[in-house]
């Protein structure tokens, strides 16, 4: 397809980016990442293009109140213990700074051209064909080389080191995640301990390709008439 | 040792070195007050020593619960120590505060901090992971700062920048973080050793009662520091998962669905800063960006974060200071200040209050009979409050003179209005409202018994609001005239059903004035301090989410409390505790705490309200239940006094259900034995303190009468 038609179809909206990438199939997302994304990578025919997450992680950092209930509960849905360091999800904050520099909500995009999986020289940081191809960490695999940790280009790097286990580990939308409180499991099909335990539902699952341009796809509003009820600005 | 870090460690400020407790030493007090009251009493020999003694042992103490995902539990930070707010005794006393620091602390392989000691020169402690360091201030010119500017310096030291946004090696060895050290420290009023100076965290989480700010300002001690990156184990974390998630499903507020709990201070409060600023206090929200500020694993954050910067964090009586202000941003900087300078919010308001009387009498200002360097012509300005606020910090006129004024309101004002010759005088008309200990009134001892009662026979103002939901509802349904969500008679069986062992006895919440002395209301004061010390000093559920007791979500409005607590502490410890044995816990550290104040000196005969508890009426609205005509209500209260001699006769039924001789009030050798604290009562009756165990009732009879 010629750039100017995929991009003419897409900005008259009538093909979301997700059903254009499901119908072209991952060969023709190699040739289109160019032209959907500004600034994207153009990708060699020769590399095999990595198929998109079905799931991905929005959040707002204006609603967040800063309390690390996700920290806590993803570090021990995956790790079974409560350690801020082992947490795929960051929090940073300044309790000192003004509103809303004093803080920052900082997931794994499960980025449609995920930096972390292409340093990986093992393969064991792939997307899981299992679990709608999330970006994790298979750890029969990893030997612990910390390539992916500088890979991340969004800092503070997506990709959390265990030092006692001596390998990575990432945000996989729960799939993996050994003690998942829920029958259902983690995963895009599933739920995520993040999402579930915000107390201020400031975390929030998509199917929809965030734009990956920038902070925008990702760091949205989610404050609607029920947070100003409470006295908080929605914008 | 699921929950725990497995070590404490202890730093002796004289010697300038560290050690470590291992905490299974005092794991049978699980953590918090329960680990700090076994710890002082282990290692502190003399206990009438004066909190500004190096012999002070100071604890920080965590819980299994820091730092884990169990709802309003994971925040608290318990500190302990012999105090030097209350008056005339420094009594053995306690604060928390809330934030990141339980949380850190435990992450960094360290269940609580023991302090002992005085360093030669400013010093602060700095901990990363396992290496706890004690440096001098000087590198860092930190003494002299307020708790921002020190805070910052410690942070840009630790993390070897000011910036912080990314990962960065907290311990020299790899180990890494993207969060901020978690600091305490005091501010100026804590290095000048006023009285009532506290802790500061973060911005605005402060220990603010017993004077500790100045306790560490006597040991030169001006923050410690705190950075982990380790983790801790949970006994079952799927079970720790589910188990909250169904606590805030079925107890929690639910903003989006419209189900907008109660503002205020209750489990299902939405996430909402409980501010009280603006006149009447309440009215005035800042028009202003701003986002709920929570502690670590808390469901409803209390506090805010704001688009102005001025006084995040900042809650309830630091937000109730200064309220005559003339603008809303005169008041909120005033929080600010507080918070900045390390100043106790409810001493300060209730002491300017007095202040202001003394004004109004002419008794006091510039020339004046008690010669004061600010002019109350001034009151409402951003300048007075400024200038008081350094007075007191810097024990001067607040501009940088020499003066008196701020040496005499440093040691508080109940030790000011001694010295300026009106103690008497200002306790008996309650001109000075500071009704128990020295300290500033809180929840009015002659309406809400329990409050006044448990402050009395304890060491401080409790501070604990568990039974507030009466005091409200009281007012709101017969004051305000709006209908309560359930019937008074429903709301004491609920509650009731609750207060095992003693579970069903609804005399026990009975108010009126036909019952404020009895046996039944003595063991609503004795299981309070059981559940406080217990359930929220040693646990550390917050005091602002917990008790559960009314829950207009729960099934039938019962809250979840009995159920909860020992669910979550169970899923994080595998302790298999029952709700029952935290109260039993909890009767055997309050018993504890009892020991040390009577080896400090206490005796029946100084456990007395000032006199205006009993000789002055209350002049406030106030509706108690009660049960009159056999019918439950709200009783109108408002106007009632403390009879002298009924409060002789409820220490005595008090004492006696506790084992304690009624004679003095000393704790008896069969009481503690029941208690397994014999060696407490061999360390008594070396001292001449114990009691006579002839005139102690059965301990096991009493306890379930």
């Amino acid at each position: 397809m010629a750039k100017k038609t995929t991009e003419d179809l897409l900005s008259r909206k009538r093909l979301s980016r997700r059903s254009f990438l499901k119908l072209s199939g991952t060969a023709a997302l190699g040739i289109a990442a160019g032209s959907i994304f500004p600034g994207g990578v153009w990708l060699d025919h020769a590399v095999a293009a990595i198929p998109v997450s079905l799931g991905y992680l929005l959040v707002d950092t204006k609603k967040c109140q800063g309390c690390l209930s996700c920290m806590l509960a993803c570090s021990l849905v995956h790790e079974g213990v409560e350690d801020l360091s082992l947490s795929r999800i960051q929090v940073v904050q300044d309790s000192l700074q003004k509103w809303p520099e004093d803080l920052s909500v900082e997931q794994c995009r499960q980025c449609v051209d995920p930096a972390c999986v292409r340093s990986c020289p093992t393969g064991a940081l792939r997307s899981d064909p299992r679990f709608g191809n999330v970006r994790a960490v298979d750890a029969g695999k990893c030997v612990g080389c910390k390539k992916c940790l500088s890979a991340c280009p969004f800092p503070p790097g997506r990709t959390v080191w265990n030092p006692a286990a001596r390998r990575a580990a990432k945000c996989d939308l729960c799939a993996g995640a050994p003690h998942h409180w829920d029958k259902a499991g983690g995963g895009p099909g599933g739920k995520q301990a993040c999402v579930e335990v915000c107390p201020v539902k400031a975390i929030k699952f998509t199917a929809e390709i965030p734009v990956q341009e920038g902070d925008t796809g990702y760091k949205v509003n989610l404050r609607g008439p029920e947070w100003r009820r409470l006295g908080y600005p929605t914008k | 040792m699921n929950g725990y870090a497995g070590s404490i460690v202890r730093v002796d400020l004289t010697a300038g070195k560290t050690s470590t407790i291992s905490t299974s030493d005092y794991e049978q007090w699980i953590g918090g007050h329960g680990m700090g009251s076994a710890i002082f009493f282990d290692l502190v020999r003399d206990k009438t020593i004066d909190g500004f003694d190096p012999g002070n042992v100071v604890t920080i103490m965590t819980s299994p619960l820091s730092g884990t995902l169990v709802p309003a539990a994971s925040g608290r930070t318990e500190v302990q120590g012999i105090g030097v707010q209350s008056y005339p005794i420094g009594w053995f006393t306690r604060s928390n505060f809330g934030g990141r620091f339980a949380a850190m602390l435990k992450y960094a392989g360290w269940d609580g901090i023991v302090i002992e000691g005085k360093a030669d020169r400013p010093v602060w402690v700095d901990i990363r992971n396992g290496r706890v360091s004690i440096r001098d201030c000087k590198d860092l010119s930190l003494w002299g700062t307020d708790t921002r500017t020190c805070q910052e310096r410690i942070w840009g030291y630790v993390a070897g920048k000011r910036e912080i946004s990314d990962w960065w090696d907290a311990d020299g060895r790899g180990a890494r973080t993207t969060q901020r050290p978690a600091v305490l420290t005091i501010g100026p009023a804590g290095e000048n050793l006023s009285r009532i100076a506290c802790l500061v965290h973060d911005a605005g989480h402060g220990s603010g009662q017993g004077g500790f700010g100045a306790v560490w300002g006597s040991k030169k001690l001006k923050a410690i520091s705190v950075i982990g990156t380790g983790g801790i184990t949970v006994h079952d974390p799927k079970a720790l998962v589910q188990t909250r998630l169904w606590q805030i499903r079925t107890y929690g507020s639910d903003f989006q669905d419209r189900k907008v709990g109660q503002f205020g201070t209750v489990f299902y409060s939405p996430p909402q800063p409980v501010t009280l600023w603006g006149d009447p206090p309440g009215r005035a929200r800042p028009y202003e960006g701003v986002r709920p500020s929570g502690c670590v694993g808390c469901h409803a954050g209390c506090r805010g974060r704001y688009e102005s910067g001025i006084a995040n964090e900042a809650v309830c009586m630091t937000t109730l200071f200064y309220g005559g202000a003339r603008t809303l941003d005169i008041q909120r900087k005033a929080s600010e200040l507080l918070n900045r300078y390390g100043l106790n919010a409810f001493e300060m308001s209730r002491g300017v209050d007095y202040l202001r009387d003394l004004s109004k009498q002419g008794l006091i200002g510039p020339g004046k009979r008690i010669d004061f360097p600010l002019d109350f012509a001034g009151f409402g300005s951003l300048e007075f409050v400024e200038q008081l606020v350094k007075m007191i910090s810097y024990r001067n006129d607040g501009l940088g003179h020499e003066h008196k004024g701020g040496d005499d309101l440093a040691e508080g004002f109940v030790r000011a209005a001694k010295k300026w010759g009106r103690l008497e005088e200002d306790l008996k008309t309650g001109v000075l409202d500071f009704p128990h200990w020295g300290l500033p009134n809180h929840y009015e001892p002659r309406t809400e018994l329990e409050w006044g009662y448990g402050s009395i026979l304890g060491d401080r103002d409790i501070n604990e609001h568990d039974f507030n939901v009466f005091f409200w509802e009281g007012l709101i349904s017969s004051f305000l005239g709006r209908k309560p969500d359930r019937t008074v008679e429903e709301t004491v069986r609920i509650i009731a059903d609750k207060l095992v062992p003693y579970q069903g006895d609804t005399r026990m919440l009975d108010f009126s004035n036909e019952n404020m002395y009895s046996v039944p209301m003595a063991k609503l004061v004795a299981w309070h301090r059981y559940y406080t010390r217990f359930w929220k000093q040693s646990a550390l559920f917050c005091d602002w989410r917990w008790p559960d007791f009314v829950n207009p979500s729960g099934p039938g409005q019962v809250g979840s409390t009995g159920e909860s607590e020992p669910r979550f502490l169970n899923a994080v410890t595998g302790k298999g505790l029952t709700f029952l044995d935290g109260i039993m816990l909890g009767r055997k550290i309050w018993n504890l705490d009892h020991a040390i104040w009577t080896l400090q000196g206490r005796h029946r005969d100084m456990v007395h309200f000032a006199e205006y508890i009993y000789c002055v009426p209350f002049s406030g609205a106030a509706f108690v239940p009660g049960k009159k005509d056999g019918k439950w209500d709200y009783v109108d209260a408002s106007r009632r006094r403390i009879d002298k001699g009924e409060f002789e006769r409820f220490k005595t039924r008090f004492y006696e259900l506790e084992s304690w001789d009624p004679a003095t009030g000393y704790p008896t050798r069969s009481g503690l034995a029941s208690l397994k604290l014999g060696y407490v009562a061999d360390e008594l009756e070396k001292r001449g303190k114990l009691g006579k165990d002839a005139v102690a009732k059965n301990p096991e009879r009493s306890l379930h009468e």
